[in-house]
């Protein structure tokens, strides 16, 4: 583990310079192996700054770490706009030898002025180290010499805990400015830089970033999902968004299994590459989980086909529907008929079964939540023959139950039952949905837990039921629940829909493909690349991760594609520095414990519009509505740009950021 | 609840700023960058530092009051030394990047900036970026607004006012850093929804925004023996260009200016309002056919904004909007025709040179449609603060010349009812004097309409015109929020309404977008013009349209009768739609996301 030579972290001097006894404490870890092969020198961030090699540069690296800052200024306030320009030139001149009078005092000077009187999260926080350094280590600023101008490379990434918070690192901030700046189009580019489906994720996200927002301890987190729907639609809804075949054209072509947002994602990302791609799906439209999994009172299809389908075959991507992996074709027949790269993408779509008394999927009046769901979407979208009636019972807690019993009230069924086995508040569905349900006319039955179907003549006509109460906490402050003897009773159902669950089909790959599953069926892939243990092939979204959100497929088919690229155009996999830093954001938690400093005015939340309870169950119409123009410039207001620089200082340079090929091509060929 | 203020125990509402608890209890602390008047908190300047004491234990903590609320027990102190050094060095940094070229900025002599510098006592700047801007192209558009962002002071007022005082929406923030500043979106008037109201330059507290200037172009004009220079001069401009040589608002210097526009060589002295009366003519017979054929309600069409907003916002409306053409444009016809051949003036060499309030009159001189093979009626239009910069570089001070009279027989007699064209509901009570006239063969008896005299943004009023028309409904905007409302309710069905004067500016021209700047406040001065507005109309002898003289003569001499077949081609127009929105360009986001920063 690193210990440091010296530093500040959190206000704490730390100096161990002349001494080499004593235990100097390690404040974070994983910096010590932060790049291979590459010694890691100082770390600098908003909290502080920790020195590793006695040989740093502090001067070079502030002066690095204060270029970036300028870089990253938003120009909007002068503090922040001019002062990190003026600190990154002192410093600079400092560097080179200049040791005019004061240089020093006046870089300390503006310094404080742009902590304390910034506007933003960026000015507020980009000179805190700075002051630190010059208030407790002013001895360390000393001219560069020639050796350590060699030996001494800053990598500085800027990010924000909304940004941290996201699996697909949106820069949430710059989308926000994008929308306040009325420049609806860029914030829409800032999405799609990251993935297709900014329309639909601005619909459907779960939102890591609003709970991460600190505008929360205020008034309440900024609506940045609602933002990020009004400017998708103001591209998708009004038919404004167009994409054309890349011109750089890579002579390769990968195969995507599961049009799904993870397939998709990767599929737009390697066509905006220039690497051509067939999508393969069991499905008729693309979607995966969002389409078929997702009713449309949440998620309208066009809107879904507008940026998954559209945008993948005006890219020029190629879509083969109805094919399923393992049913007819193998990853081994893929790579024979010569695709270049193989991407896994096809989901956990297998509902998991209660585990109860007489609990068969083949019985009538039984149905997992997904082929429920499946079975909506084909009779609203197609028209195909579905009826529900009579009393419906749906068991679980999740999104997918919620989506079970609002899709069910739609449906026309007579009554509706929600049965989960612990409180309301530990329901791991998003609250919006919970309320959303309770309003449509659900039915809960909390505290209560199934045992058995009653079954009569190979169909389903109740379930036998346990009432079950919460235990005492336990050491960390955790309620079980437990089921109360002699509480069972029946209620009786004309449906019964398990919906606790998803997992993976283990049918898909043979063993002798030679692509490791874990014991859930899982894909076993690099966390951090995405190749699984067969060369040539990658694998992301609930493949990998079990059932988990749609933001967290999309991130998996970005990130996929980055590999992919990489191995195809570069011969191996690297992992991109960014990436190696958010694990090391993540790993400290460096973000996740975030405060606000001093109150903002308060500023009311916007509340996006939504059709009426009594009238949305009588149609599969969506529920949110539009916000105006004037909500979204209200509500971006709102946004306090929590932006945060962090600088590891290496003796070698890492690779360079990979920027995605789209922007400008770095591998021509 | 309770807290500080320089020693001052001082009560205050939850949610309330520092700035604004200053405020009310009279204590100043120097701002820049936000205007209370159109209620724009943007927070970007920095300047209005206080030094906070937030309990007794407490260090000290330097804020901004504009931003900050205010909380109870805190100790507010405004002026101790290290604030003032503060806001200096807040200044300092804002001049740093700023285009310090004073001399040569549109906003010399009346700089919002430099006001600020000396509120805050600025002593020294002593570094300079410039890159930014310094290798900036000069806008050389030909739209009537320019915008120099290396004078941009980012306060973002020009936003504020074109999306919550105007609802247009035309502006975004654009760049980076250095580069920040503002542009139109999509990049040019044509692609964005601008409809040249001017509203952004008389916020704007620099020479960031400022008209395109072409006082240059008159001066050629008056100098060249060869040219026949005529001008025409606003209603509003006399009610308030006053103001830039010390006179209070509101002051008359209509004699003023005839004698100023005479001492430099002015060939023919004209006045718009000849041209209003002309308007009414033809806009009220206009009105009076569409009413006979129950087609309502019938838009007005003086105003030059209002035209592009309904081109460019609402082309479903067009067919609502009166044809009379504006009075600048008929002044320009008639001169070029009339004036002309009574005169006996070639009118290849005449100019057309007319004096407004007003930056879409540049615009809407220059549509092909007002002119004649390429020559356009008005040949140049100059804004009252181009128009100010005119008498300063000949030397003229108004304050000091004796008033003099119109000498022109044919274009410069004006009624009461044309002064009146200069503010909100104007227009509205000029035509119902002259369609009263028509209708019943005798004159209004309340001549001053009293219904139509409120300045809310959207009003509406009866107005009994008799005869056979009996009582029409009528509305009155100004201000293009409400305008759009009520454009909204003419579609869908909810309003009811015969005739609809719409003036894009709030407060009507004399407070249009090309009247004089004020300091850290909008259209202060609205109510004292308007009031000068209404008793110019008291003191004309005339006061409706169809009694001008002048005006008689041009129909018996020239042009025949109101909506003649000649007055028809002469002083009508057409419109069309301007559709602004375009594709969604995701490869220039991810361009400009390239540029910035390290990602």
């Amino acid at each position: 583990m690193t210990t440091s030579v010296y530093g500040v972290w959190d206000g704490e001097v730390h100096d161990f310079r002349r001494t080499q006894s004593g235990e100097p404490p390690s404040v974070l870890k994983g910096l010590e192996d932060f790049a291979p092969y590459n010694k890691t020198k100082a770390f600098i961030a908003d909290r502080g700054f920790l020195v590793f090699e006695r040989d740093t540069s502090l001067v070079e690296a502030f002066s690095q770490y204060m270029a970036q800052a300028a870089r990253e200024s938003c120009g909007r306030c002068a503090p922040c706009r001019v002062g990190t320009q003026r600190i990154r030139d002192l410093l600079q001149d400092f560097s080179g030898g200049s040791t005019g009078k004061g240089i020093l005092e006046s870089v300390e000077e503006i310094a404080r002025q742009i902590t304390d009187t910034s506007l933003c999260g960026m000015g507020q926080s980009c000179a805190r180290a700075l002051l630190d350094a010059l208030q407790h280590f002013r001895s360390e600023f000393k001219p560069l010499t020639p050796a350590q101008a060699v030996f001494q490379h800053s990598f500085v990434y800027t990010t924000a805990p909304c940004i941290e918070a996201c699996p697909s690192k949106v820069d949430v901030p710059r989308y926000i400015d994008g929308v306040k700046g009325g420049k609806f189009d860029f914030a829409l580019g800032v999405v799609l830089d990251k993935y297709p489906m900014a329309a639909t994720c601005g619909r459907v996200c779960v939102r890591f970033c609003e709970t991460a927002c600190r505008r929360s301890a205020a008034e309440g987190a900024v609506g940045i999902r609602m933002l990020k729907r009004y400017a998708a639609d103001q591209a998708i809804t009004n038919d404004r968004l167009h994409f054309t075949k890349s011109p750089l054209q890579h002579n390769k072509r990968v195969a995507i299994i599961g049009a799904g947002p993870a397939g998709i994602t990767c599929a737009y990302k390697l066509l905006l590459d220039g690497i051509q791609v067939d999508v393969f799906d069991a499905q008729k439209a693309a979607g995966g989980m969002a389409s078929i999994g997702i009713p449309s009172y949440r998620l309208p299809k066009d809107v879904l086909k507008a940026e998954s389908e559209d945008i993948v075959r005006q890219l020029g991507g190629e879509f083969h529907y109805g094919r399923v992996l393992g049913q007819g074709f193998t990853v081994d027949d893929l790579l024979a008929k010569g695709y270049d790269a193989v991407f896994l993408g096809y989901g956990a779509s297998q509902g998991t079964l209660l585990g109860i008394r007489n609990e068969d999927p083949k019985l009538a009046g039984y149905a997992s939540g997904v082929d429920f769901l499946l079975k909506v979407h084909q009779h609203v979208e197609y028209g195909e023959p579905f009826a529900v009636h009579g009393d419906v019972l749906v068991v679980g807690g999740g999104n997918v139950a919620m989506d079970c019993v609002r899709s069910a009230r739609r449906m026309g069924a007579r009554s509706v039952h929600l049965i989960y086995r612990r409180t309301v508040e530990d329901m791991p569905a998003e609250r919006d949905e919970v309320l959303a349900a309770e309003h449509e006319g659900v039915i809960f039955h909390c505290l209560t837990n199934p045992s058995g179907l009653v079954v009569d003549n190979g169909r389903v006509t109740g379930v036998d039921l346990v009432r079950m109460r919460q235990t005492d906490r336990d050491a960390k402050g955790r309620r079980n629940v437990e089921a109360v003897p002699g509480s069972g009773f029946v209620m009786n159902c004309d449906l019964v829909v398990a919906a606790i669950g998803q997992q993976v089909d283990k049918n898909v790959l043979k063993p002798e493909e030679g692509i490791e599953l874990d014991r859930w069926n899982c894909i076993t892939v690099n966390p951090d690349t995405l190749e699984t243990s067969r060369k040539g092939v990658f694998a992301g979204g609930d493949c990998v991760l079990g059932p988990l959100t749609l933001v967290n497929a999309l991130d998996h088919g970005e990130r996929a594609a980055a590999s992919i690229r990489d191995y195809l155009l570069n011969g191996e996999v690297h992992i991109r520095p960014a990436r190696r830093m958010q694990n090391l954001l993540a790993r400290n938690r460096l973000l996740a414990d975030e405060c606000l400093q001093t109150m903002p005015l308060h500023k009311k939340p916007v509340t996006v519009p939504e059709l009426d309870a009594g009238e949305r169950i009588s149609h599969f119409k969506e529920v949110d509505r539009v916000i105006s123009k004037e909500m979204a410039y209200e509500e971006a207001s709102r946004c306090l740009r929590c932006y945060r620089l962090y600088s590891v200082v290496t003796e070698k340079q890492l690779p360079r950021e990979t920027p995605a090929g789209h922007r400008e091509p770095i591998f021509p060929e | 609840m309770k807290a500080h203020i320089n020693g001052k125990e001082l009560s205050f509402e939850p949610n309330e700023t520092i700035l604004e608890v200053a405020r009310k209890n009279g204590i100043f602390i120097p701002t820049l960058c936000e205007l209370n008047d159109i209620d724009h908190t943007p927070g970007t300047c920095r300047v209005c530092l206080v030094e906070v004491r937030q309990g007794e234990a407490a260090g000290l903590k330097y804020m901004t009051a504009c931003d900050t609320p205010m909380t109870e027990g805190w100790k507010i102190m405004t002026r101790t030394p290290k604030v003032q050094e503060m806001r200096q060095l807040q200044m300092e940094m804002i001049m740093a990047d700023h285009h310090q070229d004073c001399a040569s900025c549109p906003r010399n002599g009346n700089c919002e900036l430099l006001a600020t510098a000396n509120s805050v006592g600025l002593k020294q700047v002593r570094f300079h970026y410039t890159e930014g801007w310094e290798n900036l192209e000069p806008d050389q558009g030909s739209q009537p607004v320019i915008y120099d962002r290396s004078r941009c002071i980012r306060c973002q007022r020009c936003v504020a006012v074109c999306r919550t005082v105007q609802d247009v929406d035309a502006l975004e923030l654009a760049g980076w850093g250095n580069t920040a500043g503002v542009r139109l979106k999509g990049g040019s008037v044509a692609a964005s929804p601008c409809v040249t109201c001017g509203q952004c330059v008389m916020v704007c507290p620099t020479g960031a925004l400022s008209e395109r200037d072409q006082t240059q172009e008159v001066l050629d004009y008056l100098a060249d023996p060869e040219i026949v220079t005529v001008f025409q001069t606003a209603p509003a401009i006399r009610v308030g260009i006053g103001e830039e040589f010390g006179l209070p608002p509101g002051t008359n210097v209509e004699g003023q200016i005839i004698a100023a526009l005479r001492l430099m060589g002015a060939d023919i002295i004209l006045d718009t309002n000849f041209g209003a009366d002309v308007v009414i003519m033809e806009e009220g017979t206009e009105l009076l056919g569409r009413l006979k054929k129950s087609s309502r309600p019938t838009f007005t069409s003086c105003c030059p904004a209002w035209i592009n907003f309904a081109e460019k916002h609402y082309p479903q409306i067009l067919p609502l909007l009166s044809s009379t053409r504006s009075p600048q444009a008929v002044m320009g016809k008639i001169a070029k025709t009339y004036l002309a051949e009574k005169r006996g003036i070639d009118v290849q060499k005449m100019r057309m040179i007319s004096i407004m309030p007003c930056t879409a009159k540049k615009e809407e001189a220059a549509r092909p449609v007002l002119g004649e093979n390429g020559v356009p009626d008005v040949d140049i239009v100059l804004t009252m603060r181009e128009f100010a910069r005119l008498l300063r570089r000949e030397g003229i001070d108004l304050k000091l010349l004796e008033p003099s009279a119109y000498d022109d027989p044919l274009m410069s007699e004006y009624s009461g009812a044309a002064a009146i064209f200069g503010t909100t509901g104007g227009v509205m009570e000029a035509a119902v004097r002259t369609m009263y006239y028509v209708i019943n063969h005798k004159e209004l008896e309340h001549i001053e309409v009293a219904q139509l005299r409120g300045f809310e943004n959207v009003r509406s009023a009866n107005v009994n015109l008799g005869g056979e028309y009996g009582e029409i409904k009528v509305a009155m905007c100004h201000g293009l929020k409400g305008t759009r409302r009520i454009v909204e309710a003419v579609l869908d069905g909810s309003a009811d309404f015969d005739f609809i004067e719409v003036m894009a500016c709030p407060g009507g021209c004399v407070d249009g977008g090309g009247t004089l700047r004020s300091k850290k406040s909008y259209i202060p001065h609205a109510m004292k013009r308007r009031e000068t507005i209404f008793n110019i109309d008291r003191k004309t002898k005339v006061r409706q349209s169809h009694n001008n003289k002048q005006v008689q003569k041009l129909y018996a001499d020239f042009l025949d009768a109101p909506h003649s077949e000649k007055a028809h081609h002469m002083l009508h127009t057409h419109y069309s739609s301007r559709p602004c929105g375009v594709l969604a360009d995701i490869q220039a986001a991810w361009d400009e996301l390239k540029k910035q920063g390290g990602s």
